[in-house]
């Protein structure tokens, strides 16, 4: 998989969520209080997840720089909001940058777009694959949507990889609605119970 | 599109991908205020696809370090949002105002609370009978927001807002930033011309969306209200519309503080989506 790597996509080795987090957290208590040297320390924890994340939904490189510039920004701007009892750094950093690269590409496409038009193309399988290097992180992921069903996998792949709405991901699958909707929640589910497990 | 309720708990998984439309989203952010054990799913599964973004981590451009750290360190940052004493100090301030406007002493102002609240939802049910909007799905949704109310009003963040209206008489509004929800009550506005009425909005930077149809003098609730939207009203045809197409009578900000400065009236032309600044925080 590492291979697979374009020359200008380098390696990011990040120590696993679990073991950096109670870090993190306390790190971005010295960040709500204005402490540079805490958020250059997040910073280098969590630009390569955000910058990674965003590129993925936005493929375009410049843009994903503007974007996941952004949210970084945003993690200095209200560090102060976030708070530990309801959730991991990582997770409230990366919700926001999903987030952000998600209503990039649904502004963008909103001018343009109708209810019932055909959804854009779908993301090559290859093209995500291109991003992804061989973490330990990502070895565990990939085992665990390795044991989903193709519908599931899929369908999670295009939802957060892709950025699409379940009734794009139900468009682009050929499947009903409902069926989209249940297999993303049950397959993640299963990522989740897959990963605590192997933790 | 209307979600069944018993539907709305298989969104989870799609909310945490951010995969829900607008609408929908907002309503499984109703439905997660009242519903611990999805709030929780949710937060689980947001951990979950964290791991697929880290497991994908790509380094960065080398630059982006340095310009981030310059912005940041020039950019101010959001105060915390009220702590445990914070929010006391905010509660005796609030039980104050709630004091002022029903002009009673602050020491029995509880009590008061819980009347207002109570009276609230009977003016909700007038309401919504007086202006004849109430279909038989409202009836069973104004039923459901009298304890709504209650829960605002009552809320330990609620803040509560009055302003005189440009159409006479005064709206007041009680919000939970917490609750993402807003009492609204107009009392005393003039009558609205021969087939007009009056029209809630939560005005977000996405744009304004109708809360409802409100009588001259009635209660309704406002959901999915953020801090940073602000409630408008405006009269409009019998039945309502979809977007604001007068200039609103009131505007006010959610992101109460106490002393808050008199809402700035905006302009709307027509298109309410162009409405607020874009970008969402």
């Amino acid at each position: 998989m590492g291979s697979m790597s374009r020359p200008d996509i380098r390696p990011w080795r990040p120590v696993p969520a679990a073991e950096q987090d109670p870090d993190l957290a306390a790190l971005l208590a010295r960040v709500a209080r204005g402490d540079h040297r805490a958020f250059e320390l997040v910073y280098s924890e969590l630009a390569g997840p955000v910058y990674g994340v965003v590129r993925q939904v936005l493929r375009d490189p410049a843009q994903s720089e503007e974007v996941a510039q952004e949210v970084l920004l945003e993690v200095w701007r209200t560090a102060s909001r976030f708070d530990p009892a309801r959730g991991s750094a990582a997770a409230w950093t990366l919700t926001i940058a999903h987030r952000r690269a998600v209503d990039r590409v649904r502004s963008e496409n909103a001018g343009s777009r109708r209810e019932q038009k055909a959804a854009p193309a779908p993301a090559d399988d290859a093209d995500v694959a291109e991003f992804v290097v061989a973490t330990m992180d990502h070895q565990r992921v990939r085992r665990c949507l390795d044991g989903l069903t193709d519908l599931q996998r899929e369908s999670i792949k295009l939802a957060y990889y892709g950025g699409y709405t379940y009734p794009q991901v139900a468009k682009l699958l050929g499947v009903a609605l409902g069926t989209v909707k249940t297999r993303i929640r049950d397959g993640l589910i299963r990522m989740r119970d897959c990963m605590e497990v192997n933790s | 599109m209307k979600v069944l309720r018993d539907d709305l708990h298989v969104l989870s998984g799609s909310y945490a991908l951010d995969a829900l439309g607008d609408q929908e989203r907002e309503e499984f952010e109703r439905h997660l205020q009242h519903c611990p054990s999805c709030d929780a799913e949710v937060r689980g599964l947001r951990e979950t696809a964290a791991r697929i973004a880290i497991a994908s981590a790509v380094a960065p451009p080398a630059r982006m370090e340095q310009r981030v750290l310059a912005a940041a360190y020039q950019t101010r940052q959001l105060p915390p949002l009220a702590g445990p004493r914070a929010r006391r100090q905010d509660q005796d301030r609030r039980r104050a105002q709630v004091a002022r406007l029903f002009a009673v002493r602050p020491g029995r102002v509880p009590r008061r609370v819980a009347a207002f609240a109570a009276a609230a939802s009977v003016a909700v049910a007038v309401a919504l009978g007086v202006t004849q909007v109430a279909t038989q799905h409202q009836l069973k949704s104004t039923q459901a927001s009298g304890a709504a109310i209650t829960r605002v009003v009552t809320a330990p963040d609620a803040r509560i807002e009055t302003q005189r209206t440009s159409a006479g008489g005064s709206v007041t509004v009680v919000a939970s930033a917490a609750l993402r929800e807003a009492v609204v009550t107009t009392t005393g506005l003039v009558s609205p011309p021969a087939g007009r009425v009056y029209q809630v909005w939560v005005i977000s930077p996405a744009g304004a969306r109708s809360a409802g149809l409100l009588a001259r003098t009635g209660t309704l609730l406002a959901s999915a209200a953020g801090p940073a939207d602000r409630i408008g009203i405006t009269v409009e045809p019998a039945g309502g519309t979809t977007h604001p197409t007068t200039t609103p009578v009131a505007v006010l900000p959610l992101a109460l503080s106490l002393l808050a400065s008199p809402a700035r009236s905006p302009s709307w032309s027509g298109d309410a989506a162009q409405l607020g600044p874009g970008g969402r925080t």
